[in-house]
């Protein structure tokens, strides 16, 4: 309806409401970009990982570790970038174990959160899926929980790991039955026969101790390999494959369901062998509880121990107890709070939230303060970390030492198993 | 190979037919009677599972007599799940896309559930039976799967007696064969549905509850075993209980045989060349073979 001037009736009220509506929308961007504003003002950190599915109890304590060093950092005033210090923001997300929405979830951190770096990654599977992405967004990635050499061998320039190798798990668990030859607790010419699971830390678990083996003939003797799939409910064909070699150590690669499952069907198939391994899997104590003295004199090659005689060791636990009520269980936690501590220190070196001179940073790593045995962690030119493992063995009442190297040992190995046992 | 070996093996692959049937059992009476394929299935094993590892921890109950109350339980559950839910489906001579979503979702729902009240941490029933072994000679048998072989062949036996001398069983037969045709003559096909329905449920329960004696398990436990579910019903041939035991022999032995030829790696693929085969060769299942020689007898 026009008035006599031609113009709407009412025309001011429309005019009132847009003026309003534009004070409204202007506020509104303003106060986001005040958020904005302020959320720049922390270090975005990506961490990918799974706390359900398979992997999921790992994952938890992976995630846990990168949470006590972000809470550590950021209670120390944060991260020194330039002359700002900024504090640490944690972007997670639970990939439910699932590799294909790993890789969906860090490209989604890179790509769309706009994170500075990625932690993420548990097991070989994940962090082969997730490898791809770093040098595609030009972020810097750290994996705390996937060895396999593969995920290194690709020439990747922005894709770190803070777990040694599996070949040298492999290497160093021939290694440490070798001394045991050595010492006359095993004899030379032992049979050996290996479950490997069926992935590419399986297949580097078995190049290491075949290496080994090769390097010093006469010692052992590979009678039986095979691999199985991951997640399997049912072990007892290959077990049975086991017994019929008629090996005398029996050495398996196994992620912690597999190891469980498997280790309680073997102690049902009546199976005995003088030593037994399930790689970097043995001292959880889900097992033990699962298992009780059905895990007992198990050994395992790790990547850490809350027994390595490190006056940072002892803190790092003391810290994890305090801040998740349990205690540390294994190795998961500390690999994932030394990759947040290696990213913190190349942030701060780098001097901005520049990328690429994060990761220039990152090459030029060496914290001499790591958990890690050795206490030096130091990233190599593939971007994976080189430090010794520890053997640690499972003992009655639940106790568990470090037996090799010796420089480190808090108890003596028991070999063979004795009779009676397993 | 020795013969105590292939006798080790045999009693192995034995043992395992009958955790089979059992957890397979329940799906199969369900589609027989409903045409539902019940993929909340493995939700309710996962059920039955913790169902048995909270009567253990809180009250020290043997988990084989938990099994054993797991089916008035879950039969309760299974009879609840109906009412609220399933009865609302149409009904069809053939599996709907409708059950199917509705079962699918159900699972889902249950795995959530499981993972709102225990999280996402293994479980495991470790009692005095985990690591008992029983020494026949040179054969050694696990104890523990001894006796939940005997508690899942005593449930087969159960189920076997109720549908072929009760009036419940007759009912259930009926329906198998031809829904309409039983109305006819007087079955009440609702009230069959739902107490049909309430004890797959109920295998369902059994069936993890003895699982959970033999595996660790986690919200997600079931799924491996559903598929091996869908084996051992396609080859008993849908809807017969017999075919059933006869499927999970089948599978059974075949798994733990072949395993002797080929790469454990590998051991997923023959369940599943199995099925292919089955489909190809004898779509109606050893039920079907049995019905066709006795049609040309």
């Amino acid at each position: 309806m026009r008035n006599s001037s031609g113009s709407f009736i009412g025309r001011r009220k429309p005019a009132v409401a847009t003026v309003l509506l534009s004070l409204a929308a202007g506020g509104l961007v303003l106060a986001g970009c005040a958020k904005k504003s302020a959320e720049s003002e922390a270090i975005k950190i990506g961490v990918v990982l799974p706390i359900t599915g398979r992997e999921g109890k790992p994952g938890q304590y992976q995630k846990e570790g990168i949470e006590l060093a972000i809470k550590q950092i950021n209670d120390g005033g944060g991260v020194q970038v330039g002359t700002r210090k900024l504090p640490l923001k944690e972007v997670f997300y639970d990939d439910g174990s699932d590799s294909a929405k790993s890789a969906q979830l860090v490209e989604r951190t890179m790509s769309s959160d706009g994170v500075t770096a990625v932690v993420g990654g548990y097991s070989t599977a994940l962090g082969e899926a997730e490898s791809v992405m770093p040098d595609r967004y030009q972020t810097p990635w750290i994996t705390p929980g996937a060895a396999a050499s593969s995920i290194f061998a690709h020439g990747y320039q922005y894709a770190f790991g803070t777990l040694t190798p599996v070949n040298l798990l492999g290497y160093t668990t021939a290694e440490f039955l070798g001394t045991l030859v050595d010492q006359g607790k095993l004899k030379k010419g032992l049979k050996i026969a290996m479950a490997l699971e069926n992935t590419d830390h399986g297949v580097d678990y078995g190049h290491g101790i075949e290496q080994w083996i090769s390097q010093h003939p006469g010692y052992f003797k590979v009678v039986f390999s095979e691999k199985f799939d991951l997640g399997g409910t049912d072990f007892s064909g290959l077990l049975q494959k086991v017994k019929q070699a008629k090996a005398d150590i029996f050495l398996s690669d196994a992620h912690l369901q597999d190891y469980i499952t498997m280790q309680r069907q073997y102690i049902q198939s009546g199976m005995k062998h003088q030593m037994i391994s399930y790689g970097a899997r043995g001292p959880e104590a889900d097992a033990r509880k699962a298992l009780g003295e059905g895990v007992d004199y198990i050994f395992a090659g790790i990547w850490w121990s809350d027994k390595l005689p490190y006056p940072q060791v002892k803190k790092f636990a003391a810290d994890y107890q305090a801040f998740t009520g349990r205690k540390v269980d294994s190795w998961y936690a500390a690999t994932a709070y030394d990759s947040v501590r290696a990213l913190a220190t190349a942030i701060q070196a780098a001097g901005s939230l520049d990328k690429t001179a994060i990761r220039d940073q990152l090459r030029k790593l060496d914290m001499k303060d790591s958990l890690v045995p050795g206490q030096v962690l130091k990233f190599g030119p593939n971007g994976q970390v080189n430090y010794p493992f520890v053997i640690v063995q499972n003992k009655p009442e639940a106790k568990v030492d470090i037996v090799y190297p010796k420089d480190a040992a808090t108890g003596e190995v028991i070999a063979p198993i004795p009779a009676g046992k397993k | 190979m020795t013969f105590v070996d292939f006798l080790n093996l045999l009693i192995a692959a034995l043992l395992l037919a009958g955790i089979y049937a059992v957890m397979s059992v329940g799906m199969t009476v369900i589609y027989g009677v409903m045409k539902i394929v019940n993929l909340a299935h493995a939700g309710f094993m996962m059920m039955g599972a913790y169902f048995a590892y909270e009567l253990y921890q809180r009250l020290h109950l043997d988990p084989i007599l938990a099994a054993l109350l797991a089916f008035p339980f879950f039969f309760l559950v299974g009879v609840a799940v109906h009412w609220l839910l399933v009865r609302w489906l149409p009904h069809s001579d053939r599996p709907t896309l409708q059950s199917l979503l509705l079962m699918f979702g159900l699972w889902l729902v249950l795995q959530n559930i499981g993972y709102l009240i225990w999280g996402n941490t293994d479980r495991s029933i470790l009692s005095p039976r985990t690591l008992a072994l029983v020494h026949l000679g040179p054969i050694i048998i696990s104890s523990l799967r001894l006796v939940v072989f005997v508690a899942a062949a005593g449930c087969m036996a159960v189920l076997e007696i109720a549908l072929s001398r009760t009036w419940f069983g007759r009912s259930v037969r009926a329906l198998i064969q031809n829904r309409y045709a039983g109305r006819i003559v007087g079955v009440d096909d609702e009230k069959t549905a739902r107490l049909t329905f309430g004890m797959g449920i109920a295998f369902a329960g059994v069936a993890g509850a003895l699982l959970a004696t033999l595996y660790s398990f986690d919200p997600d436990f079931g799924r491996p075993f559903l598929l091996r579910a869908f084996v051992i019903i396609v080859l008993g041939g849908l809807e017969s209980v017999s075919g059933v035991a006869l499927g999970a022999l089948i599978l059974a032995l075949v798994e733990t045989f072949s395993i002797l030829f080929v790469p454990a790696s590998y051991q997923p693929a023959i369940s599943f060349a199995l099925l292919v085969v089955v489909l190809v060769v004898l779509p109606g299942g050893i039920a079907g073979l049995w019905a066709k020689r006795r049609r040309l007898a």
